[in-house]
């Protein structure tokens, strides 16, 4: 089964905080090469770090992730 | 869960490395009395049971930093050992079958038998991690 491929905002959100991808790996306690690969969007999170990605920026999950 | 940024596994390989190491030299030490007949045979199979010991706690240890991943990381292992296993498996039944038929292929000692899988491990977990870096 092909997962539907998801965008998302995560590196503009970052930036708009002038976070550092370590910054925000230490906040949601991943690494940062977990936050590279969602960036790129080489990697979609699990449903509960996308809460906890959504709950930091104060927004909802459909704000910062949306299918292609 | 706690984070780690370190390369995976990169001390955890070192120590599958060196266990192996230590494998493969308990079973040479075995050989070697067997072969100059020194002592009772039970001391060949203490040495080559005792040799293991530390593979066996390197394989626990492997469990427990597993659990302590973050989940880009667990992914990036399932995926390299299930490429390793999908590798090996094949590999593993075409060899046994081909010497089963008269085949000639060539006879493999311990440390193929044990370094193939620890090299196809570490070489799919590298593919891996390239796929999402």
């Amino acid at each position: 089964m092909e997962a539907l491929p998801l965008k998302n905002r995560l590196r503009a959100l970052r930036s708009e905080r002038g976070w550092s991808q370590g910054d925000l790996a230490e906040r949601l306690d991943v690494s940062r090469q977990t936050v590279n690969a969602i960036e790129t969007e080489k990697y979609d999170p699990s449903l509960p770090l996308a809460f906890k990605i959504a709950k930091l920026f104060r927004a909802r999950i459909e704000d910062i992730f949306e299918p292609e | 869960m706690t984070a780690t940024s370190q390369p995976i596994g990169s001390s955890l390989f070192r120590y599958f490395v060196f266990s192996i190491a230590l494998a493969l030299v308990g079973n040479l030490g075995a050989r070697m009395l067997l072969e100059a007949n020194i002592g009772p045979s039970w001391i060949a199979i203490a040495i080559a049971v005792a040799a293991i010991v530390p593979l066996t706690l390197t394989a626990y240890r492997f469990r427990r930093l597993l659990s302590e991943l973050d989940e880009l990381l667990q992914k990036v292992v399932l995926e390299g050992f299930a490429t390793a296993l999908v590798v090996f498996l094949p590999l593993a039944a075409l060899y046994v079958n081909l010497r089963s038929a008269g085949v000639y292929v060539p006879r493999l000692d311990p440390p193929d038998i044990l370094m193939t899988p620890a090299l196809l491990v570490l070489a799919s977990l590298l593919l891996a991690w390239r796929r999402y870096r």
